[in-house]
């Protein structure tokens, strides 16, 4: 039972990082970019969520224009910060990301102040029994769902539409798509909104799970993403979906029965580096 | 290149060692706190808090006829940072003592400081048990942690009376402390701990310890947290259709807190220092100017840093004349009424007072009781 | 003076523990981005020595020793895992550092240590120790440039497998850059341990692993003069910045992102421009 709850628990967690980590691989598989910032769209989205629902926005309202407007600011940040650096070695754009997260961070905080923002009145917090004695937020099963829905989406998209082709031949080799008429400018575009808007959606799922949105939110997140794409192999989506549920999972029963041993973030990382020292290329080979 | 950078070095401090400023005739306080940073928050309402009180110290005559004036710096919380800041107050800014509005490691870095330097420091808020022990220079004016956790035990043992308890402990020193105290004193007043679970200051997602708890069935939680790990906990704690009781301590002190955990943080009982419902003249007009300056209500951090100035005035008014030694004794000598209470200090410099027990009520802190047993309340001597 | 002295002490460190990262990264081309572990490592050793009444100067060698052979450790894995894959797991040594530090009672726990002695002298004193380890330091790293280790580390950096073929043996070296420069971060952080007295596994975190790593990119990867200089500047601009009060991370933040989006070289690379416009015909 408690397995059971665990599990369950660490599924949630695990929905969160493949949310902020698919923005991630998708900007490292396109342009080998660790792209630190990410984290700061996924803290702006929740902001926006937040503000908008305070507003008197509807949930779903709040989710989808927070989604759009840092979709746009991810390009933004694409058009500005990245695309300059491209040709330069990948160690320079990735301290570029981290110097414009710090700024961001204190942007946040001068704007909205240090004390953070929370709703006034929370949405989606009925409790929903789920089988016998075991009751889930709607805030929960709402982050389950809406990752598979969005994940699902993505994958046809990818699989099925023109710009999915387009995209998936120019993350496998950009000359040749480029000389096979892809516009490839446009599907870099794409690729930063959707990975933001995905980031923006994880910002206000966690808004509403802990009902506190604070500058600092993405402190974590920069980072655990950073282990769970390397773990997912760099680059594969698969990977990245597979090594988010696993640490979420591996974190939550962490939590309890090690958590005297080690701190959840140390957990996250010695799983990580075991798991590098004996497949270097992470969990699954990048195809 | 090397003797370029060295001329240019030079140059740099020659601008820096350029007093900020130099207000004739007044009294410096040196200030340090994190303003930037991930606990700007909190340093933010001790500076308000600080500056609160030098405006009523001011409003009232001064120190003697003479100006308060507060030199503030930003710590970040960072005891890189706060140590040379220390230095820089001391010889820089010729303060006559220091306060600090920040966090353990920042305070710990600078109170060696300001021990070898022979400058009284007292420390507003931080809980570090080490704190005090740089010298006979340094004061604290809140309770460490084993205090208030030994406050805690008998709060949930002996005057709520609830046996069965779950012990979540936050992983720094703070919650380390707590608990420490806690478990000390939890066998005395018949309290059996279930369980302990640790978190870490930057988690706000506690699903595995709710389901943990959940199957523990405790009859009281005690767990400790800041407001922002406190809120989000609570909330959480109570969404998985947790009703034990939650008691916390002075680090949920905020009205943020109640904003945060909402409907579920009613009920919550904490031990702190501000007591929201008090007579006392000194608190009301701590709690009343603190809303009116800052714009959002009174909180412990603020209340604390205002009563480590209070303190500082006082024994500044007391003292024969300014140097270091006569207002060190005049601190170690105080007995103040301040905004958290009556104050005084015992030989390690560690405050003497009334641990503050408050439940959230109506979306508001209100008086709970007052724990005073100055036994069970003794803070470390050595 | 002692405000000065201060300053200097913190600058004299930060350029040692720069250089010691820019041994590894800059010369040899292994992004480490939890080096702040290094140098936690040697402030635990040193402060633990010298409250155990070792004199500082004699407890930086385990101090160096003792960071470097958990340097050779990690430096293993380099030879296992490459550019992005060794960023992000040396990035989790740093957390399992801090990690293991926390839950210690021996190293202090999340109380740290405290109550660190002060060394011969005072902090003239420590000043002059950090200026001779950090001058030792900057004179290595110029003998190795200079050397046949310089070369086989420029190699190993601009394409291991070339390197190869020229029969350089790539894992020696980047074992070796491993060993020197993580053994510099335990000197730099026995230094620090007992220029602040206090030690917390705090300090020793993610961010501290950045502001280095920060260090040497804006320097100018590679350069000495630059990441020296840039080591100076950065650690002490807090201070500096006291005056703009509310902005002060926000302008770090800000610095370090422009100097990356507009001089990709750092100031070596600016000044390697100035230098070359002022004497071109």
């Amino acid at each position: 039972m408690l397995f059971i709850e665990l599990s369950i628990q660490g599924l949630v967690q695990g929905a969160i990082y493949a949310l902020i980590a698919l923005g991630l691989v998708l900007v490292y598989g396109l342009l080998r970019i660790l792209h630190v910032a990410h984290a700061a769209l996924y803290t702006l989205g929740a902001y926006f969520g937040i503000i908008i629902v305070n507003a008197g926005g509807h949930i779903v309202i709040a989710i989808v224009l927070s989604m759009v407007l840092v979709g746009l600011i991810g390009i933004g940040i694409y058009r500005f910060a990245y695309k300059p650096l491209l040709d330069k070695p990948p160690l320079i754009a990735l301290i570029a990301s981290i110097g414009l997260f710090i700024a961001a961070e204190e942007v946040y905080r001068i704007i909205f102040g240090a004390y953070g923002m929370s709703f006034s009145q929370p949405p989606l917090q009925q409790q929903i029994e789920l089988f016998s004695g075991f009751h889930l937020s709607a805030s929960r099963i709402c982050v389950v769902i809406l990752s598979v829905l969005f994940i699902s989406i993505l994958g046809w998209l990818a699989a099925s539409t023109r710009t999915g082709v387009a995209w998936r031949a120019t993350v496998s080799d950009p000359d040749m798509a480029a000389s096979f008429g892809v516009d490839i400018e446009r599907v870099r575009h794409i690729n930063f909104f959707i990975g933001s808007a995905l980031a923006a959606l994880a910002g206000v799922m966690v808004a509403l799970l802990s009902n506190l949105v604070e500058p600092t939110m993405g402190a974590v997140p920069a980072y655990k993403a950073l282990a769970i794409i390397v773990l997912g192999g760099l680059g594969s989506v698969r990977g990245t979906l597979i090594a988010s549920l696993a640490l979420g999972i591996i974190e939550s029963f962490g939590t309890i029965y090690a958590g005297h041993i080690l701190d959840r973030d140390a957990i996250a990382f010695a799983f990580l580096i075991i798991v590098l020292m004996i497949r270097p290329q992470g969990l699954l080979i990048r195809r | 290149m090397k003797r370029k950078f060295n001329t240019l070095a030079l140059a740099v401090i020659m601008v820096l060692t350029v007093p900020l400023s130099a207000l004739a005739d007044s009294i410096k306080i040196g200030f340090n706190a994190p303003l930037t940073g991930f606990a700007a928050a909190d340093g933010n309402s001790a500076r308000v808090g600080a500056e609160l009180a030098v405006e009523q110290v001011n409003a009232a005559g001064g120190i003697n006829g003479k100006q308060l004036e507060l030199v503030v710096y930003d710590d970040q919380a960072s005891p890189k940072e706060s140590a040379p800041l220390a230095v820089r107050l001391i010889t820089q800014d010729e303060v006559v003592a220091g306060i600090s509005g920040s966090y353990s490691g920042a305070t710990r870095a600078a109170a060696t400081i300001y021990q070898e330097s022979g400058v009284p420091y007292i420390s507003a808020y931080a809980v570090h048990p080490d704190i005090t022990r740089a010298g006979g220079f340094v004061f604290r004016t809140s309770f460490v942690g084993e205090v208030q956790g030994r406050a805690g035990a008998k709060l949930i043992g002996e005057m709520m009376g609830h046996k069965r308890v779950l012990i979540i402990t936050l992983n720094n020193d703070f919650g380390k402390s707590l608990a420490n105290g806690f478990k000390e004193k939890a066998a005395a007043f018949g309290i059996d701990i279930l369980n302990e679970y640790e978190y870490s200051i930057k988690d706000r997602e506690f699903g595995a310890i709710v389901s943990k708890v959940k199957n523990d069935q405790p009859d009281a939680i005690y767990a400790s947290g800041y407001f922002f790990t406190a809120g989000p906990l609570v909330r959480q704690l109570r969404a998985a259709g947790i009703e034990s009781p939650i008691i916390g301590q002075e680090g949920y002190d905020s009205q943020k807190f109640i904003e945060i955990s909402g409907l579920d943080g009613e009920g919550v009982i904490i031990t702190t220092s501000l007591d929201r419902d008090s007579s006392d003249a000194a608190t009301r007009d701590f709690i009343q100017g603190f809303e009116a300056k800052a714009g959002y209500s009174a909180d412990m951090v603020a209340a604390s840093t205002h009563t480590a100035l209070m303190v500082l005035a006082d024994a500044l008014g007391r003292a024969s004349d300014h140097s270091a030694s006569s207002i060190r004794d005049a601190i170690a000598s105080a007995n103040v009424t301040a905004s958290t209470g009556q104050i005084s200090f015992n030989d390690l410099g560690e405050v003497e007072k009334d641990v503050q027990v408050q439940i959230v009520k109506d979306g508001n802190w209100h008086h709970y009781a007052v724990i005073s047993d100055r036994e069970l309340l003794a803070p470390p001597t050595d | 003076m002692s405000y000065e002295i201060t300053i200097l002490s913190s600058m004299s460190i930060a350029i040692l523990f720069a250089l010691s990262l820019n041994l590894i990264t800059g010369f040899c081309g292994q992004v480490s981005l939890g080096h702040a572990a290094f140098y936690g490592i040697g402030a635990y050793v040193a402060a633990i020595l010298t409250k155990a009444g070792w004199s500082l100067t004699l407890a930086l060698f385990p101090a160096a020793v003792t960071a470097g052979a958990v340097g050779a450790l990690v430096g293993m894995a380099s030879l296992r895992v490459r550019h992005d894959f060794l960023a992000i797991t040396t990035m989790g040594v740093g957390f399992l550092f801090v990690g293991i530090v926390r839950k210690q009672d021996a190293l202090g726990g999340e109380i740290g240590i405290s109550s660190i002695p002060s060394v011969a002298f005072g902090r003239p004193g420590l000043l002059m120790l950090a200026m001779i380890c950090m001058a030792l330091f900057i004179i290595l790293c110029i003998y190795i440039r200079r050397s046949w280790l310089g070369f086989a580390f420029e190699s190993i950096s601009d394409d291991e497998d070339t390197a190869r073929t020229f029969g350089i043996d790539v894992s020696k070296f980047k074992l070796l850059a491993f060993v020197i420069g993580t053994a510099g971060a335990g000197i730099a952080g026995g230094l620090y341990a007992h220029h602040i007295r206090f030690i917390g596994p705090d300090s020793f975190g993610f961010v501290e692993s950045v502001t280095v790593l920060a260090m040497v990119i804006v320097g100018g990867i590679g350069s000495i003069t630059g990441v020296a200089v840039a080591a100076a500047v950065l650690s002490t601009l807090p201070l500096w910045l006291q005056f703009v009060d509310d902005y002060k991370l926000l302008i770090y933040g800000s610095l370090i992102f422009l100097t990356m989006r507009f001089a990709p070289n750092g100031i070596s690379g600016i000044v390697r421009a100035l230098w070359q416009r002022h004497h071109s015909p």
